[in-house]
């Protein structure tokens, strides 16, 4: 039997700070109504939500793709973006490319990655400088951390 | 007393044409139209009292205590909320308006705006002694907690477990009055006169405690009337200031009554302060997602402008407000409330909830997982034939409700006219 999964994407578009947050509060929403446990909810909430500020501070567009089966939620954003030069460097806590006005805005802090990171069972990052930038997330649904 | 229902509001079948006024209104969408009337879906439902201010046709009754349930008690206590002091013309001062309350029956009156202070001092002090997490939650809007406890079941951890002001002024009065009056506790009734429809069910259902301390709430709207003409009277009684007791009254706990009011004294915190129903649920969207990590406080408050833009009140909120911001200026920042009283009561732990808030589950699509997700891609196809125009007249408030009632059973894919017309 094949697994029956949920699937849907999202737009987001680079700069669009006026929508930033959609696709993660409809993201969380969703999860709601499926039945996941609270945890999870707010453990993808945050994570979609970074992501998702990443594409809208860094990149000129990009790609979220949602899919949730019984036992998992995956969150993949694809990003046609400057790409990241040194990941490790971006993995670490505090460091940030941030500009100043996004600072203003209370971005740039440098916990994005990290935090997403965190907030993940399993995280995926592949970039590639000038091309754009792919996050794998995966948090388990049955409660249990890795 | 009578039963009392477990939603304050209800439809008046006489009244309600099925009109798509409070199905659009409703900010969890908790109404549908059936059968030509308007029904509230009671596990969706928050009182929020939205679909009140939006019924043309002044059909949605708010279910509170009414004056003659009252004579049950030999004696009665009127706890006001301080919006009632923005209710009257400028010339009414808040003593005339206590002093009113007697006249209509009631045997004493209890002034709040101390306790609102008190119980200030006593966030500020929980916030103190928190230094995690980050934002608390203020739990004075009833329906803010409760909104939390449906649609933000992760935050329930955030709110402060500081009984709101209506429920330690009434724990103060049933600890003293049976003493003072020698009269058994039962025969007192402690009544909050309140702009607000939620009032009533966090009274009759509370969550943080077993038993709420009030026995009723009054709303403004019912008792402004006859407050009306006995403070028209009381104006003619020369010995009515002679005859009332001096009362003290905080500026500070009557900014309370108005959005910022448990944020304003907070000099050394960062505060946020929000309201109306859809900024809160924005607000706490964004809590959610870990944004606003460096507040302290975050007030929230479903009316607008705070309960000063309660929907059982009579002024409107801008003549209210500037009334109610004259006298918080006219009685400035000086505190009435001894810090060391506070201190003492806050570590007696005599203001604290006595169990925490929790998380209420809201029906998922299915119990079973797998089904769930079956159900979430099929409401999504369905979303797909829908015509997008949330007209309203299937019944539900908009075409992706529809979808949701369709998958979840509850309504059928011809209820949509433009779907039917079309085949």
């Amino acid at each position: 039997m094949t697994e029956i999964s949920f699937q849907q994407e999202f737009e987001i578009k680079g700069g669009d700070f006026v929508r930033a947050g959609e696709a993660s509060c409809e993201i969380k929403n969703l999860l709601k109504e499926l039945g996941v446990a609270m945890q999870v909810v707010r453990r993808a909430a945050i994570v979609s939500y970074e992501a998702e500020m990443n594409v809208i501070m860094y990149a000129g567009s990009g790609r979220l793709d949602l899919s949730v089966t019984s036992d998992r939620v995956q969150i993949v954003v694809d990003d046609r973006g400057p790409g990241i030069e040194d990941v490790e460097l971006a993995m670490s806590e505090g460091y940030s490319t941030a500009t100043p006005e996004m600072r203003e805005l209370g971005f740039g802090a440098g916990m994005g990655l990290p935090n997403i990171k965190r907030n993940s069972d399993i995280f995926k990052i592949h970039s590639k400088v000038g091309r754009g930038t792919r996050l794998e997330m995966t948090i388990r649904t049955n409660g249990h951390r890795l | 007393m009578i039963e009392a229902p477990r939603h304050p509001l209800k439809i008046s079948l006489e009244k309600c044409i099925g009109c798509v006024h409070c199905l659009t209104a409703c900010p969890t969408k908790a109404i549908r139209i059936k059968n030509g009337k308007a029904l509230i879906l009671s596990d969706l439902c928050i009182d929020c009292g939205e679909c009140i201010r939006f019924c043309p046709h002044d059909a949605i009754e708010s279910q509170t205590t009414s004056f003659t349930d009252l004579d049950t008690f030999r004696f009665k206590v009127a706890i006001p909320a301080t919006v009632l002091y923005g209710q009257f013309d400028n010339a009414t001062l808040p003593h005339e308006i206590l002093f009113a309350l007697r006249r209509i029956g009631f045997d004493h009156v209890y002034e709040l705006s101390t306790i609102c202070e008190l119980n200030n001092a006593a966030i500020e002090a929980y916030i103190d002694s928190h230094p995690r997490p980050r934002p608390l939650i203020a739990s004075t809007c009833p329906v803010v907690v409760r909104l939390i406890q449906h649609r933000f079941p992760s935050l329930c951890d955030l709110i402060i477990p500081i009984e709101p002001a209506r429920e330690i002024a009434a724990k103060i009065l049933r600890a003293n009055l049976p003493r003072i009056l020698k009269i058994e506790p039962a025969e007192i009734g402690i009544i909050h006169i309140t702009p607000c429809p939620a009032k009533m069910v966090s009274i009759n259902y509370p969550i943080s405690m077993e038993k709420s301390y009030l026995d009723g709430a009054v709303s403004i709207r019912d008792i402004y009337n006859p407050l009306f003409q006995a403070i028209r009277q009381s104006k003619e009684d020369t010995l009515m200031c002679q005859l009332f007791p001096e009362t003290i009254f905080s500026g500070i706990g009557m900014g309370t009554a108005l959005s910022g009011g448990e944020t304003r004294g907070l000099k050394n915190h960062r505060t946020v302060a929000v309201s109306g129903v859809r900024d809160t649920m924005r607000v706490l969207d964004q809590v959610e997602m870990g944004l606003l990590k460096d507040v302290d406080l975050l007030e929230c408050m479903v009316c607008p402008d705070g309960c000063v833009g309660g929907p059982l009140a009579v002024e409107n909120r801008f003549l209210a407000m500037s009334r109610i911001l004259r006298l918080v200026n006219l009685l400035g920042e000086r505190t009435v409330v001894d810090s060391s009283d506070m201190s003492m009561l806050y570590h007696k732990d005599f203001l604290s909830f006595r169990h925490p808030i929790k998380p209420i589950q809201v029906p998922p699509l299915d119990n079973d997982p797998d089904r769930a997700i079956r159900k979430a891609k099929r409401r999504i196809n369905l979303i797909k034939k829908l015509p997008g125009k949330d007209c309203g007249t299937c019944g539900a408030p908009d075409c992706k409700t529809l979808a949701d009632d369709i998958v979840r059973g509850q309504a059928v894919l011809a209820d949509c006219l433009f779907v039917k017309e079309k085949k």
